[in-house]
């Protein structure tokens, strides 16, 4: 048994009974970590343009110390240089200098205060560095396929030598600031990841070369960082598979070499990843399946004897309980279903699972960084605000009776926190299941199922909470004067509305709602009016049926409610099921033979359909008027209050319910 | 209000080729100014030539994404053609690709093209003409060489600028690093 930092006894919670392989000790090297939970290293803009820790950050981090009950809460990585050249975000933090370590200690205090194991984390960003710089380093000079990054320096001898050193010094400096786990990441085309690959490597002195020379540089980071760590463990992160076919990347048996050989260099722990940023294939994103990459914990399984770990997609605890018990992997990481909810895995050990608050695997997370801002979650409103009392949900100073129209995200995020701090909240539905119009938007294919996700975790808080549910039952005006309740939340999302051209009184004009939820009859070919998400989710349910669709909308920019790193998931669909795209563009009029489509610039365009959808939507000012006569407090959120998306309506709900 | 077919299309057409007019115009005004900008001592020509290198070598980089090595060199050397003639399709020219004998090179022929015609106008050289786009071709390719670690190489054999009537490239694997 080696060192234990702190005792957990996980006996008597349900989540321990439920999951068993999740909640017993591991071994790294001489440190025993209680069980097999780890939060990964997490980029999220929130240090300082110098680099330096922010109260922002460490409320973020302990927060996700909390969640790992015990396990291995890992930090960002860091960037080690005076020049920068490994920074790749403009918010990350720093360990190149001693006065980084009173900020780095505050990050490895916060996560020792949740009795958690504290890791830090070693982040050199390659050819996706140089955040600051004109260029970024590498291996060779090959350019990368967008844009957004800097032009690569070929690093010579020295500069390997150097960079070497860097790791070593911010090393001793992560030591001195008390972390316990030191891990080295070479992952998604980070300077480590591009020395190993074929693809960034094309160097012929003793870097390069054969994946033997390619290594050599990881190599001699892991002997020199392990030399200094004495007991304390040093883990790697190194992709099992590049996903850099198509580019002349690394075979997935040259990627188990690089393994066998890290593990022979002295690393205690594997952490296994799959793909780069420049990958042309998805890995992450919701259309991804959850658990689709556990054959790469397996495969690494067969190839190595210290323990195995991994992320991607694992976002449900029964898939990597299994495949510890299964032997296929040892430890289970998380990074963005912890950003949504820091307590993830505390709940399923309390047995409270369905009180998770479900990544939706969107995103917008990644998205951000690379715009230069501070991270935000898509579905978590306190995401990056942790450290921020305002954003509590704290008793309410006056108990009101609250009346919530619409069950769909907004009110049901409302719903919850408002009954947390104390009000009496009832929600009233027209329909006679919650969930509002996420019921038909999770009927689109590609993973968009799990928008639901959302639905459940708020009715199991909202019913924890005391919530009284009115389903089935529609808000009158009579209703509200009957009622006269404190405060009315209208949360009614948008109105669906029709065009004023032409033809939109035709019958086979029919509503996205109504298609989703299989009323509607829609024929072989299809126009879909409306080009942001409910149009596009629309389309790729109907040319997955083999149906001829075109999407006309009035947006210059198709999808643009739809962040980026989620986006080009959705055009690439759309292209594979050959759905036309008329952007910046309207209709003029619906014939009997189909639509014309007019352009921004007077071209028409005939398009052939037998049946046209609207996907168009407005805010929806039902039962306000009635709301002010009678003097009662009103809020109006969601897309009721201008249509957006399902993150502004949960974060709109969230708002108003701290605030009510 | 039924659509007339044959209405739009002219009119998209004419736009197009207005816009195709354009394009040329403002590449050579441009050149002027950057002329006028270096002094009496820069050659024109190095100017139009250069100009014309970093509008391959940029145009090059934003094609990378469609560059890769799913159906290995000769896919590529395919894709490359096919970039090359949707590229001149753009500016107005009609470019056909035909297959080398080995597998190891494609034919790209320019059957028509506008540009020497706007040298003409413009008072540029047909030398300048014919290098701006080699280079051009060439640079395209170095930034596709250099992305995916190949050596692809192109050559001018015949060329409008020099008379041949038509441009003829060839487009093929090199041996030599
Ligand atoms: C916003 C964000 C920031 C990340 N920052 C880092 C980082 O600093 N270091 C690292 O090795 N991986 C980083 N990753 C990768 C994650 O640790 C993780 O491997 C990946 O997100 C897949 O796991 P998941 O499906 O649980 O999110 C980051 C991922 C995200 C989404």
């Amino acid at each position: 048994m080696g060192k234990l930092l702190f005792e957990w006894d996980y006996s008597s919670y349900p989540g321990a009974q439920k999951y068993p392989h999740l909640f017993k000790p591991i071994q790294l090297g001489n440190l025993t970590i209680p069980n097999r939970i780890k939060y990964a290293a997490t980029e999220d803009n929130l240090n300082g343009r110098d680099g330096f820790v922010t109260d922002a950050g460490v409320g973020y981090l302990r927060e996700r110390a909390k969640g790992v009950v015990g396990g291995l809460c890992v930090m960002q990585g860091v960037y080690m240089d005076e020049k920068r050249q490994g920074q790749g975000y403009v918010g990350q933090a720093a360990a190149w200098d001693d006065k980084f370590i009173p900020g780095l200690k505050r990050l490895a205090d916060g996560i020792h205060e949740q009795k958690a194991i504290a890791g830090c984390q070693l982040m050199h960003c390659g050819r996706v560095g140089g955040i600051e710089t004109e260029y970024c380093q590498g291996p060779s000079p090959v350019p990368q396929r967008l844009r957004i990054f800097r032009p690569v320096e070929v690093m010579t001898k020295a500069d390997i030598k150097q960079c070497l050193k860097e790791h070593i010094e911010a090393t001793e400096r992560l030591l001195k600031a008390g972390f316990d786990y030191v891990e080295i990441s070479g992952i998604v085309g980070y300077l480590l990841s591009n020395f190993v690959s074929s693809y960034a490597n094309r160097r012929t002195d003793e870097y390069g070369g054969d994946i033997r020379g390619r290594m050599r540089f990881v190599v001699e980071c892991i002997q020199e960082v392990k030399k200094l760590c004495g007991d304390v463990p040093v883990g790697i992160r190194l992709c099992a598979e590049e996903l850099l076919d198509d580019v002349g990347g690394n075979t997935p048996e040259e990627s188990m070499i690089t393994y066998e050989m890290a593990e022979e260099a002295g690393a205690d722990v594997m952490s296994v990843t799959a793909g780069w940023q420049e990958s042309i294939y998805p890995v992450i994103s919701r259309d991804i399946p959850m658990g689709n990459w556990l054959h790469l914990a397996e495969r690494a399984k067969q190839h190595l004897k210290i323990p195995v770990s991994m992320a991607y997609r694992l976002f449900t605890p029964d898939l990597p309980n299994k495949a510890i018990g299964e032997g296929k992997l040892d430890i289970w990481e998380m990074c963005r279903p912890m950003i949504a909810d820091p307590l993830m895995p505390k709940k399923v050990l309390e047995g409270t699972e369905d009180e998770i608050r479900p990544c939706v695997a969107c995103n917008v997370c990644l998205a951000r960084l690379f715009r230069d801002a501070p991270m935000t979650c898509y579905i978590n409103p306190v995401c990056a605000h942790e450290w921020d009392p305002k954003y509590e949900i704290k008793a309410a100073e006056m108990e009101k009776n609250i009346m919530i129209v619409g069950a769909g995200p907004a009110g049901m995020e409302c719903a919850w926190v408002a009954a947390e701090r104390g009000h009496e909240v009832h929600v009233y539905d027209k329909r006679d299941e919650l969930g509002g119009s996420i019921i038909e938007a999770s009927k689109a294919p590609y993973g968009d199922d799990e928008l639901y996700g959302h639905i459940t975790f708020t009715k199991a808080k909202a019913e924890k909470a005391g919530v009284e549910f009115h389903l089935g039952t529609e808000v009158t005006p009579e209703l509200i004067e009957e009622e006269m309740p404190d405060t009315v939340v209208l949360a009614t999302g948008p109105k669906y509305v029709k065009g004023t051209a032409p033809g939109f009184g035709r019958e086979n004009v029919v509503s996205v709602l109504d298609v989703l939820n299989g009323k509607a009859q829609v024929g072989d070919n299809v126009v879909v009016w409306g080009n942001l998400k409910p149009g596009i989710g629309v389309a790729l349910f109907l040319a997955k049926q083999g149906k001829k669709v075109t999407i006309v909308g009035k947006e210059k920019k198709l999808g643009k409610d739809i962040n980026p790193s989620f986006l080009w998931r959705y055009v690439g669909y759309l292209r594979q099921n050959k759905v036309t795209a008329y952007n910046d563009c309207d209709i003029e009029e619906i014939t009997d033979d189909g639509v014309i489509v007019m352009t921004y610039d007077g071209y028409r365009i005939p398009v052939k359909a037998d049946t046209v959808i609207s996907s168009e939507r407005e805010a929806n000012t039902i039962l306000k008027d009635v709301v002010q006569e009678n003097s009662i407090e009103l809020f109006v959120i969601g897309d009721a209050l201008v249509p957006r998306n399902l993150s502004s309506a949960v974060h709109d709900g969230y708002r108003i319910g701290i605030r009510i | 209000m039924a659509v007339d077919p044959e209405k739009e299309i002219s009119s998209l057409w004419k736009a197009l080729q207005g816009s195709q007019g354009a394009t040329r115009r403002t590449f050579y005004q441009m050149r002027e100014a950057a002329i006028e900008f270096a002094g009496p001592d820069a050659d024109p020509f190095d100017i139009g030539v250069k100009a014309w290198e970093i509008i391959g070598k940029d145009t090059g980089k934003s094609y990378l994404p469609r560059m890769n090595l799913l159906k290995g060199e000769d896919g590529l050397m395919m894709n490359v053609a096919r970039a090359y003639q949707g590229l001149a399709a753009t500016n107005g020219a009609v470019v056909k690709i035909e297959k080398g004998e080995g597998p190891n090179e494609i034919f790209i022929k320019w059957e028509r093209c506008p540009w020497p015609t706007s040298a003409k106008e413009f008072g540029a050289s047909m030398k300048e003409d014919l290098l701006g786009c080699d280079k051009y071709l060439e640079a395209f390719l170095d930034e596709v060489n250099e992305f995916l670690g190949t050596n692809l190489k192109i050559e001018t054999q015949k060329a409008i600028p020099s008379g041949d009537g038509v441009c003829l490239r060839r487009l093929y694997k090199s041996e030599d690093k």
